[in-house]
Parts: C-alpha cells; sequence; structure tokens
C-alpha cells in the first residue's frame, strides 16, 4: 500500500499515541517492520510523547513478576527428565572443567595468566577462552567455531565494572588463536569485569556498541592477584 | 529514576547477557513502567503480564537498543505501551478514567525526573500540549495515559465519534509543529 508522506505521519502519530487500534495497529506494525523510514517516523513521535510518561506517579510491582522474568530469560537447561540429569550437569560443569584445563595447559613458558574468562553459548557451551597473558597479551582461543556467516564476523567486547562495552576488536572464527597486544594497565582491561562476542559486519559495530546477536560471554576469574 | 546515562549502560550490558545488569535496570525502571501499564489495562493482574513480557523483550532486543537512537526510557516505554495496548480487555462499558491526570498531565504524587535531559523532554511535550486547546489537550492526554479508542474517547467526552477524531487528528498536527519549533521533532 503506498501512503502519502502525510498520511504516513498522521498514522505514525496515532500509532504512537495509541489510537490506532485493532487490525489497522497490526497492519500498521508489519509495515513499520519492513520500511525503516517509517519505524524512524514512529521513533521520533515516540521521542517526543513518551516522556510524558514520566508523570504517572511509580506503583511498584509483585516479587513475583521479576522471579517469571528470570525464569524465562534463564539458559535453556538441557534435560528435564532424571534420564537427561546426569548430561545436564556435565554440561554445566563443562566450563569448569576447561577451565582448569586451560590453567593446566598454561603451566607453560609466558607464565600463568593473569585471569581468563571462559565465553559461552547461551546453551552453556564453552565457545572461546580470553586470557590476559604476560608480558602484556591479551589471547583469545576459539574452543568451537561458529558456521560462518557472508560478510559477518565476531567482535570482541569487554564490561567494564560501569558503563558501556568496549570494542576490543574483530577475533577470528576459526581454531586458533588470537593474540592482541594489550597493556595491563589498559583501562579496557584493568577493570574489565566479563567478556563477550557478539556478530557483526567484518568492518566491526557501525554503532560502537554491539548490535548483532551476542553469541558468547563469560566473567573473569582473575588467576594471579597484580 | 536512574539517569540517561546509567540506564544506556545497563542496556548496553543486557545486549552483552549481563544478567547484573538487567536486573539492575528492572530495578531502575519497573515502578515507573508498571504503573504507566496499569493506566491502560486497568487490572493489576494484566499489568504485571505486561510488566513480564515487556522485560522479556526488552531483554532478547536489548541489542538493537543501539540501533534505536532514542533515550532508553523512551525506548523502554514503548515496548510496555505497546504491550498494554496489545492485550487490554475492556469489560465495562465505561472505562474508569482519572480526568484529574488528563488535565493536569502528570500525578501529583509523581517525582519530577532526575536528570535534566529527561525532565526537558517532559517538559517540552507539557508546554506544547498546554498550547493546545482544551479539547484537544483532554482528548490527547486520555488516549495517551489511559489508551483509550476513538470510540472510547467518544463515549467518554460525551461527544460524536467525528469530533474527537478531529481533536486527535488537529491536536497531533500542533502538537508536532510546536515540538519541531522547540527542536524536539
Amino acid at each position: 500500500m503506498k501512503l502519502s508522506r502525510e498520511a504516513r505521519e498522521a498514522l505514525a502519530a496515532e500509532f504512537a499515541l495509541g489510537t490506532l487500534r485493532g487490525r489497522a495497529r497490526a497492519r500498521f506494525e508489519s509495515m513499520r517492520a519492513s520500511d525503516r523510514a517509517l519505524a524512524e517516523t514512529v521513533a521520533r513521535w515516540e521521542t517526543a510523547i513518551n516522556p510524558l510518561a514520566q508523570g504517572v506517579a511509580a506503583v511498584e510491582p509483585p516479587a513475583r513478576v521479576w522471579r517469571a522474568i528470570e525464569a524465562r530469560v534463564a539458559p535453556p537447561r538441557p534435560g528435564i527428565s532424571s534420564y537427561w540429569r546426569p548430561f545436564a550437569i556435565v554440561a554445566g560443569g563443562m566450563a569448569t572443567v576447561l577451565l582448569a584445563f586451560l590453567l593446566w595447559t598454561f603451566q607453560v613458558p609466558g607464565g600463568e595468566p593473569d585471569f581468563v574468562a571462559v565465553l559461552t553459548a547461551p546453551d552453556n557451551v564453552p565457545r572461546m577462552v580470553v586470557s590476559m597473558n604476560q608480558p602484556g597479551t591479551l589471547k583469545v582461543r576459539m574452543v568451537k567455531p561458529w558456521k560462518a556467516k557472508e560478510g559477518m564476523g565476531l567482535e570482541l567486547w569487554v564490561m567494564p565494572k560501569d558503563g558501556k562495552p568496549r570494542s576490543l576488536g574483530m577475533v577470528k572464527n576459526e581454531m586458533g588463536e588470537t593474540v592482541m597486544r594489550m597493556a595491563h594497565e589498559d583501562p579496557r582491561v584493568s577493570n574489565a569485569v566479563a567478556f563477550a562476542v557478539s556478530m557483526e559486519p567484518m568492518a566491526g559495530s557501525p554503532t560502537g556498541q554491539p548490535t548483532g546477536p551476542v553469541l558468547c560471554s563469560g566473567s573473569i576469574a582473575p588467576v594471579r592477584s597484580a | 529514576m536512574a539517569e540517561n546515562a546509567a540506564l544506556e549502560g545497563l542496556l548496553a550490558r543486557t545486549a552483552l547477557g549481563d544478567r547484573n545488569a538487567f536486573a539492575e535496570l528492572y530495578r531502575a525502571t519497573s515502578s515507573k513502567l508498571f504503573a504507566v501499564s496499569l493506566r491502560i489495562v486497568r487490572e493489576r493482574p494484566l499489568a504485571e503480564e505486561v510488566l513480564q513480557d515487556s522485560f522479556v523483550n526488552i531483554w532478547r532486543r536489548s541489542s538493537d537498543y543501539a540501533a534505536a537512537r532514542s533515550a532508553p526510557l523512551t525506548w523502554m516505554t514503548a515496548i510496555v505501551r505497546n504491550r498494554s495496548l496489545d492485550i487490554v480487555r475492556r469489560t465495562r462499558e465505561e472505562p474508569d478514567v482519572d480526568d484529574a491526570l488528563a488535565t493536569n498531565l502528570a500525578d501529583e504524587s509523581a517525582a519530577p525526573a532526575r536528570d535534566a535531559e529527561t525532565r526537558q523532554q517532559s517538559h517540552s511535550i507539557q508546554q506544547c500540549l498546554e498550547e493546545l486547546d482544551a479539547e484537544q489537550r483532554q482528548t490527547i492526554a486520555l488516549a495517551f495515559f489511559h489508551g483509550l479508542t476513538h470510540s472510547e474517547l467518544a463515549a467518554h467526552l460525551k461527544k460524536p465519534l467525528g469530533t474527537v477524531k478531529t481533536h486527535v487528528r488537529r491536536g497531533l498536527a500542533k502538537l508536532r509543529d510546536c515540538l519541531m519549533a522547540k527542536g524536539v521533532q
């Protein structure tokens, strides 16, 4: 359906206000999903109108709401029946076993790392290991690569204790190691708490923040106190 | 309400699967968002369902947020309002409406936003609403806060449907001119 500029603007406004309802709302939503300019017009209206919501007096929701949300966003656990349970424990413990194994293999020239982070996918399977080694190198070791996707690559993010994630650059989607030179006191890693990898265009995220799906993440386990 | 920049940080970390950041985001915003939904759906069990669905959505779509180019609370409010409008059930003939909220554009007990940017945005829309005719303003406020449809607005205001639709359309057009003049739109 071809709409005039005025009609698009008016529909976007009534959508944001909420008076566009029923089937008209559903139709408009599917148009918006495939029409970037229309999505931007709606976002502009929402930015204009939604601050009105600040005027509504807050009401504390009951605790059960958060419990239900937590349960719904929890990573899927393999095995619900008792038959599968031993396997579930194996999967859950895998990251720990891998960590122990890696710590053991790090007992080689170069010394033990300052910290190690095992990055696991949402299904709890370890996919990558990030470690900070002497002297001033960050190693990213692939455990299990992903199926390659045309034009897309893996971007490594570090999460500081406060604030937004920061990019550490792209890493190879193949078995082996990516080594980055990085000083121990580099502010990007000195107060880091976790790492994550998202799928981004080969040239890196266009926004400077993760835009693609997060493939794996994991928090930092200190090995040696500095 | 936490500041915009802090919420942006929490959303960005949520996008990377940081559950603690997500919990903090919930603590910082859920009471406001619950109230927004409650005004529209009116029944607590429904508002609880909306809040639950919305936060599951926020968790899943948090990586889209960076591209949304809007303030975090605006983006989250849109998700909550959308879900509320999707599941609102009207069992009563006459919607139970708080006219004082629609007239004053804010609850008396609502604390003003703490950070300057959010306060400025809500100030702009309030000022622009105040420039509308009384009828246009009331119609738009009732639609926003209570999620009334055109025909519910007509029933509540005891006006013909066509008149109400005109108020909404003209009110929104004037609102846009005013917001553009303020550089918001």
